[in-house]
């Protein structure tokens, strides 16, 4: 096996990681904000993904001013999630949140089942590649990492620097003070599970630029995010982004030693370990 | 002339009735004592009053304006403020951070630097503090946090719920001689205190709860020297 190509799987698999990161970040938010353990984050990754490509291929925008569209579909359409389901629930326990977002992940899979069935897609749209030295990557994948990186920024610079970011922080931490201040928790709440979604949304929509995929697919990354949450810690962000990493390293590197259907079998091991062990996760974080 | 006007107010947790006709109307400008001993609906009552727990029957008045079923968030516009019990502080967030959401109501936003400077003033610890995590402070610190972010607030009235509660003598005093001074300033509190010997001292009125309703009332001091009242509901 030579250098350059054990690179080259180490840079792709990391590429692709930093964008599971992004879809684990979503989860992670919402969790972290409100303690929903949303199941319908796959069926959103998914719609992402059909997002991209639709207006892509529909009307020759350019996906990546798509994704900008889908990103703010995503936010408001999470928000309208928010207020039609989980406000009706968001004081019951865990099982009754827990089954909200699996039923509306049901609805979605459902309806995008009848409508596109399940032919992959592929928005057959591609950047060409970057070498450097004995590294080529596609680059569609290098810009899916850039973006992830700048929204990251971005999800810091909103949380840490504006006063909706600090709400959404007050309100995570200590809902009933934040009321007590005059924070309206109900609506700091709507806006959270709107950006959660909305991440998930672009997550599918930078997945849509360099993979095909059907209605199921973000189910995949749904499972990858949960793993992620637990290798960086649930409710803590940048932890999502370092475990997109360290996932996306493995499945860059394992399949040069063992047979691609390996792979999930030994990432999920690795969620058992990291849940026995350090149930944290590998930043702390909240845990719970 | 009352600022708040608690009527008859019953309320509870689920079907468990903890204020059973609760009447209190304190003065503004005062600073005015609830108590009694421990379950009798003090926190229960101040939740109400704040919309964390539903009025369930009688009414609430807050500056001639019927405030029963607003919700919480509506009520620190307003200009009442609670300093509750636990200090339930946003412990992942900077002492600073924690003073910026305490400001965050509409009467408070304007007056921000003016009401960092009051706080930093009563309190210079939390100014040094200023960027640490409000959760890694010690126990008194914290509860400087918690009146200080009341403070940001604004408030027309200062509700506090257990002052001194886990805390060291030294800082009970040092606190005690904050509130003294908040009321010298003319801001309106109300005041939980277990420590009920030095709340009647700093106190201007005083209600003594019993079993879910206000039992008794009249100036603190009288309260404090009356030996039925320190006998049957104070255990002193």
């Amino acid at each position: 096996m030579n250098p350059g190509g054990i690179l080259t799987s180490l840079m792709d698999g990391l590429l692709i990681g930093v964008v599971y990161g992004i879809a684990a970040m979503g989860l992670t938010l919402i969790w972290g904000v409100m303690r929903v353990i949303n199941l319908a984050h796959g069926a959103i990754i998914s719609l992402g993904m059909f997002g991209v490509y639709l207006i892509f291929t529909n009307f020759g925008i350019h996906p990546y001013l798509a994704l900008l569209l889908v990103a703010l579909a995503g936010l408001l359409f999470g928000m309208l999630i928010y207020y039609i389901t989980i406000a009706r629930v968001i004081n019951a326990p865990y099982l009754s949140t827990l089954l909200a977002t699996f039923a509306i992940n049901m609805i979605f899979i459902g309806l995008g089942t009848a409508v596109f069935t399940t032919t992959p897609r592929d928005a057959g749209f591609s950047l060409g590649n970057v070498s450097l030295g004995p590294v080529t990557l596609q680059g569609t994948r290098l810009v899916a990492a850039l973006v992830t990186l700048l929204v990251t920024g971005g999800l810091y610079f909103f949380l840490y620097r504006t006063r909706p970011g600090k709400f959404v922080r007050a309100v995570a931490n200590n809902r009933a003070a934040a009321e007590l201040m005059g924070i309206p928790s109900a609506r700091i709440l709507a806006l959270s599970f709107g950006i959660g979604t909305m991440l998930a949304a672009i997550a599918g929509g930078l997945i849509a630029t360099f993979f095909s995929f059907n209605i199921l697919s973000g189910d995949i990354y749904q499972q990858k995010s949960f793993i992620i949450g637990v290798l960086g810690g649930l409710g803590n962000p940048v932890g999502a982004l370092l475990g997109g990493l360290i996932l996306g390293a493995l499945e860059g590197l394992l399949p040069l030693v063992m047979p691609n259907t390996w792979v999930p079998v030994i990432e999920f091991v690795l969620f058992i370990v990291i849940l026995l062990v350090r149930p944290s996760g590998l930043l702390g974080g909240k845990s719970e | 002339m009352s600022i708040l006007e608690i009527k008859n107010v019953t309320s509870g947790y689920g079907e468990v009735q903890i204020l059973w006709g609760m009447n209190i109307s304190p003065e503004e400008g005062k600073l005015t004592c609830l108590v009694g001993g421990n379950g009798v609906g003090k926190t229960t009552l101040l939740r109400t009053i704040m919309g964390l727990n539903r009025t369930w029957q009688g009414s609430i008045t807050f500056g001639g304006q019927d405030i029963t079923h607003s919700p919480a968030y509506a009520k620190a516009d307003l200009g009442l403020v609670l300093v509750p019990e636990g200090r339930q502080l946003f412990t992942d967030m900077t002492v600073q951070e924690n003073l910026e959401i305490g400001a965050t109501n509409q009467r408070a936003h304007g007056k921000y630097q003016q009401n960092l400077e009051r706080v930093f003033a009563l309190f210079p610890r939390l100014k040094e503090r200023a960027v640490q995590k409000a959760g890694t402070l010690s126990g008194g610190e914290q509860q400087m946090v918690a009146v200080g972010r009341g403070i940001m607030a604004d408030p027309r009235l200062l509700m506090i719920d257990e002052l001194s509660l886990g805390l060291a003598p030294v800082l009970t005093l040092q606190l005690f001689e904050t509130l003294r001074q908040l009321r010298k300033e003319g801001l309106t509190i109300v005041l939980v205190e277990q420590n009920v010997q030095m709340a009647l001292a700093v106190g201007d009125y005083a209600y003594v709860i019993a079993e879910g309703k206000s039992e008794m009332e009249g100036p603190a001091h009288k309260l404090m020297n009356d030996s039925h009242v320190r006998e049957t509901y104070l255990g002193l």
